[in-house]
């Protein structure tokens, strides 16, 4: 499938921001099941420098230097993407989930997922709400399927609840909140398991095909989680909407918690108050 | 202590005291508790000083400390951030046989960290390879992942390493922890020895101790080496976090002492990739940061985003080559506890040489074995956390009950891989002086590698700090300890060496001071405000106090009671005591409550806090000399204890008049006139204008008639004998008002301050940002034009309705381009923009 993306953020400013710079994450990754064809991000007004480099998780990240007085700050990621259906978890994906556990027997670029990261600090209460779906000899994609779909009916998706910096303790007590934290949430349960997950950043499809369900999180950006499976590698899973993701699923980053792959993060200098605006558009093209 | 047949030691009084412990490493006394042979020239040193010498050399060193002002800063001190700093007056005693297995040990283990550093943040080969255990490293919050790949100059991530070393009781020397990041106390070693060479002179001569200079030229020279190599004059920059850091003094102490400039995070900007330290006139490109900043709060952006000490777009300036940090962001990884216990084998590794240095000897509980090992000896072990973890010290086992040793124990085995156990080390002792007698006190000592292009230098001494008392595991300044001087003693006299400039500087000449940041001459600006404010204050109470006590301090003659409303007016004196009588003993109960350590807010006490706190922000901008007369300023003010009598007021306020007018002698006479200078002056200026104003305004409003305190006026202002001189006569208002206003050769006359403040302002950079300032200079100047041409013999006469309109009219013309001028410089020239961070 082929999509159009067009992820646009605003910035305004009640003061002149005299000087601010940015790291943006808004390029799509290419991936076995992903191939981003085109991306460009148009920065209004012009940055006084751009960079673009890899980071440590291998995302494109764009560094950018806004100079020189304004009020506003837009910016713009368009990017075409092919995505193709993941291929299907492995019989090995059946394997005890305890088997997962030992960290000695993990590829070297997983174990960066196992532990504990700024935004992930499993409480106690985040263990105790994992258990439940570990029972002893259960295999991993079923113990983490459920855990993904109690996390989709205990949790109310509400977007006033929490913000970027809303720690999973808050979470728990909630009861609510969104993609963002639905996924730490599952990330912190199956760390405390001892399995490696991470946090994927990304776009889901804003009008789905006739006869479909429109999928919560269209029109702004959305994150799921990923387990490891030795085995069978990485497998995606969205708890938002309680679906393992497919073709309409769009990788941005990935990284151990959303503090790694922020779209748009920036220091400003001045500025007063600023307001936020993000839209998003995921456009399907026909074949 | 009887002579002893190893040294053939004649030493005896002071140190038959001394009690050796058993079962302690001495460094000063060896096996049968005679003194070591190459101690003896110390202690025969001090032992021929005697008890009251030392305690007299003791006092100065004390003096010199607190007049350099000497300051370690505690957290949550309530007596306050600065404490004063301790030196004993023995320094350890090593010998120069045995320094030079250290120095070798100190440059391998440099060598070691730094090539474990460039593997981390390159290939990461060592845990690719199973050498380090993956949580070590991917569990680490030290590891700075947006670091990662990123090439320094040379390969070099370990500018200045610091290693704290203790002796076992087995004699050999053992690596407690190394500090990787920002290592600091190498300026409180440098200051140990200048003080302690002072005070000993003659121990220090046969010591044959050798100079720190040389080391500090070495690093200083490395730092400037990193500059990239077409930048033909390296600008340097040391960046602190601030006055309220705890090693604030240091980082000011260092930059002063190796030429640097002192900066915080607000100074600096990035851009266009490049750092520049943002000055008034220009924005200056800086080359080597030497950062005295944690990792994690050098860069908002990639960093940590709570914290704005540092500065945004740091990590991409230095990924693009364009500065370099010192030590390298990211190099505080290797102050993991957990990789200790790996380092014997990573030496073999990694240099293919046995390690020379053993730390403690440690267990990483995440291997089954030692797990094992540290449950079965938790008791005697000490446990730390595995991974850098400010929160939780290390835990002493041996301090810890049956319960809390069962809780330990399951929580090791709960997460094994997040703990090392580590032996203790029986800290040796050394003797200190209490003052009366040596006592053993435990010392650990903190040395320094430095790299100095291709090859690593080692500091001929350290920084030794010595355990508060017996009981207390941890030696540390926070604790309470105190520290040493660290003395190598040698056979053989040591180079001569002191800190030049390299051969070729080119000579500079700056015209303006163009170096100076925009927060400085902020601070300046407000020092010379909040100095003039003192000394107005000291002046108003000491003519008050004079007048109330020159004749009949019983009655309230008139003077005295208009004085004491201007006073009270101008917020030199609690309006509470105005209505009680002038008697001797509630006039020295106010003044006593004035100066007490806790009295009421004044108008002298909040400029004095001022001066402090701005002064301690800005030291490495002054002098040692304007340093000591700010100290002593605040001593003057706070000294006295208990009921103060008059004479002793009078004394005191003449003693304050008198540290003021040293602090405006220095900045007359000893500050380069360059922009620092003149926003200092400038400063001053306007507050002696504003005072002056406000002081003729308010003596109009409260005396009738107001001739009562025209001689008040006139010694307030300090120009009673010009006055004498001129008129020959008793004050009157007219001639007064022309001196205190309009006349323009009286330093403190209203018109004078107006002149400086023009030619000052003339002397600004100009550009855009400054139009705000060019319109109130204009202001200005048409203000002291109206004063120019003011008649005050016309302004100053007394109608019969006590009615001065036209004169405070002209008072309040003056107020409106003063106060206009003091926005108009902050909106220009200082940044006070607030910075933000958006996820």
């Amino acid at each position: 499938m082929r999509y159009d993306v067009t992820h646009t953020t605003r910035y305004r400013y009640t003061d002149a921001v005299l000087l601010s710079h940015h790291v943006a994450r808004l390029s799509p990754l290419t991936l076995p099941h992903q191939t981003c064809l085109s991306q460009e991000i148009e920065i209004d007004p012009a940055p006084a420098i751009t960079r673009r480099h890899r980071d440590f998780y291998g995302n494109e990240m764009t560094f950018f230097i806004m100079e020189g007085a304004h009020h506003e700050l837009r910016v713009t990621a368009r990017s075409r993407v092919e995505v193709h259906r993941p291929a299907m978890p492995g019989p090995l994906a059946d394997a005890p989930w305890e088997s997962a556990r030992d960290h000695e027997q993990l590829p070297l670029d997983v174990i960066e997922y196992a532990f504990d990261s700024p935004a992930i600090r499993p409480t106690e209460e985040v263990a105790h709400y994992a258990r439940p779906s570990f029972t002893p000899g259960r295999p991993l994609l079923e113990a983490v399927l459920e855990l993904v779909e109690r996390i989709h009916a205990d949790f109310r998706f509400d977007p006033q609840a929490t913000t970027v910096a809303t720690p999973l303790a808050d979470v728990m007590r909630l009861r609510r909140g969104v993609c963002q934290d639905f996924s730490q949430l599952g990330i912190g349960c199956l760390r405390t398991m001892g399995l490696a997950a991470r946090y994927v950043s990304g776009y889901i499809e804003t009008l789905p095909p006739p006869g479909q369900p429109r999928l919560v999180g269209a029109d702004a950006s959305h994150a799921w989680l990923s387990v490891y499976c030795p085995g069978a590698g990485w497998i995606d899973l969205d708890p938002t909407n309680n679906v393992v993701p497919g073709e309409m699923h769009i990788t941005l980053a990935r990284g151990r918690d959303y503090g790694d792959v922020s779209p748009l993060r920036g220091v400003m200098l001045g500025g007063g108050e600023h307001q936020l605006s993000v839209a998003v558009d995921v456009l399907r093209l026909d074949a | 202590m009887n002579p002893t047949a190893s040294g053939g030691s004649t030493v005896t009084s002071l140190l038959e005291e001394y009690r050796v412990r058993d079962g302690v490493f001495d460094e000063a006394f060896g096996a049968g508790r005679g003194l070591r042979p190459f101690c003896e020239p110390l202690f025969s040193s001090l032992d021929r000083l005697g008890r009251h010498e030392l305690a007299s050399r003791r006092e100065n060193a004390r003096r010199a400390i607190r007049d350099n002002g000497v300051t370690y800063n505690v957290y949550g001190d309530p007596a306050g951030s600065d404490r004063p700093w301790t030196l004993d007056m023995v320094p350890l005693p090593i010998a120069a046989a045995e320094w030079i297995r250290i120095e070798a040990g100190l440059v391998q283990r440099a060598r070691l960290l730094n090539t474990i550093l460039g593997d981390l943040y390159g290939p990461m080969r060592l845990v690719g390879e199973g050498v380090l255990p993956p949580s070590l490293i991917h569990a680490n919050p030290a590891f700075l992942r947006p670091c990662h790949g990123i090439d320094v100059p040379g390969g070099v991530r370990l500018h200045l390493l610091a290693v704290d070393l203790a002796r076992s009781p087995d004699g050999q020397w053992r690596v407690l922890s190394d500090r990787t990041q920002a290592p600091s106390g190498a300026g409180y070693a440098l200051e140990n020895r200048i003080v302690l060479s002072r005070s000993l002179p003659e121990a220090f001569r046969e010591c044959q101790v050798p100079q720190l200079s040389a080391f500090f030229r070495a690093h200083r020279d490395g730092l400037a080496m990193l500059a990239p190599p077409l930048s033909r004059d390296p600008r340097v920059v040391v960046l602190t976090p601030g006055p309220l850091n705890e090693t604030y003094f240091e980082h000011a102490y260092l930059a002063r002492y190796l030429g640097f400039t002192l900066v915080e995070g607000g100074d600096l900007t990035c851009r266009d990739g490049r750092v520049f330290i943002k000055t008034l006139d220009r924005l200056q490109p800086v080359d080597v940061i030497l950062r005295r900043l944690d990792d994690s709060y050098c860069d908002p952006l990639e960093l940590r985003a709570e914290s704005t000490l540092g500065v945004a777009g740091l990590v991409e300036a230095v990924r693009a080559g364009h500065v370099t940090v010192a030590n390298a962001l990211g190099s505080g990884l290797t102050e993991t506890p957990g990789i200790a216990a790996f380092l014997p084998d990573l030496c073999r590794r990694l240099l293919g040489e046995e390690l020379l240095l053993q730390p403690a000897r440690s267990w990483w509980c995440g291997h089954p074995d030692d797990l094992t090992y540290v449950l079965e000896h938790a008791q005697d072990l000490v446990i730390k956390r595995a991974l850098p973890h400010a929160a939780a010290p290390p835990i002493f086992g041996r301090l810890l009950t049956r319960e809390q040793l069962r809780a330990l124990r399951s929580a090791l085995r709960a997460r094994p891989e997040e703990f090392v156990g580590q032996r203790e080390v029986a800290l040796s002792v050394a003797p200190s002086w209490s003052g009366q007698a040596f006592h053993p006190r435990q010392a650990v000592l903190r040395a320094y590698v430095a790299v100095a292009g291709d090859s690593w230098v080692v500091m001929p001494g350290g920084l030794t700090r010595t355990g508060a008392d017996d009981g207390e595991p941890i030696v540390s300044m926070q604790r309470g300890g105190g520290s040493k001087d660290t003395w190598i003693i040698g056979d053989e006299p040591p180079q001569a060496a002191s800190l030049l400039p390299p051969a070729q500087v080119r000579v500079r000449r700056e015209q303006h001071g163009t170096d100076l940041p925009s927060r400085v001459a902020d601070n300046l600006f407000w020092l010379g405000r909040q100095v003039e404010r003192a000394e107005q204050t000291v002046r108003l109470l000491r003519s008050f106090v004079t007048a109330a006590t020159r004749e009949d301090t019983a009655a309230r003659t008139p003077e005295v009671a208009a004085l004491e409303r201007l006073l009270v007016a101008l917020g030199a004196w609690p309006a509470s005591a105005a209505d009680d009588d002038v008697s001797l003993p509630s006039l020295e109960h106010t003044l006593t409550e004035l100066f007490s350590p806790d009295g009421p807010e004044s108008t002298l006490r909040a400029p004095l806090a001022d001066i402090r706190r701005i002064a301690m922000s800005v030291r490495d901008r002054l002098s040692l000399d304007t340093w000591r007369i700010l100290s002593q300023l605040q001593a003057d003010f706070t000294l006295r204890r208990g009921r103060l009598q008059v004479d002793d007021v009078l004394q005191h306020l003449n003693q304050l008049v008198t540290d003021l007018a040293a602090f405006a002698g220095m900045e007359m006479e000893n500050m380069t006139r360059g922009y620092g200078w003149r926003f200092l002056d400038m400063g001053r200026r306007l507050e002696r204008a504003l005072e002056t104003a406000r002081l003729v305004r308010s003596a109009l409003a409260v005396a009738n008639p107001v001739t009562t305190v025209l001689a008040s006026l006139l010694e307030i202002a300090d120009s009673s004998m010009t006055y004498r001189r001129r008129y020959f006569a008793e004050p009157q208002l007219p001639p007064v008002l022309d001196l205190l206003l309009g006349d323009t050769t009286n330093t403190r006359a209203l018109a004078f301050q107006l002149n400086a403040l023009t030619d000052h302002l003339a002397q600004l950079p100009h550009d855009d940002a400054s139009a705000q300032v060019n319109h109130q200079a204009a202001r200005l100047a048409a203000a002291a034009q109206l004063l120019d041409r003011a008649d005050f013999a016309e302004l100053g006469l007394t109608g019969e309705d006590q009615d001065y309109g036209p004169l405070l009219h002209l008072l309040d013309q003056m107020d409106e381009p003063l106060l206009g001028l003091s926005d108009a410089l902050a909106a220009s020239y200082f940044s006070h923009a607030e910075v933000r961070v958006s996820q």
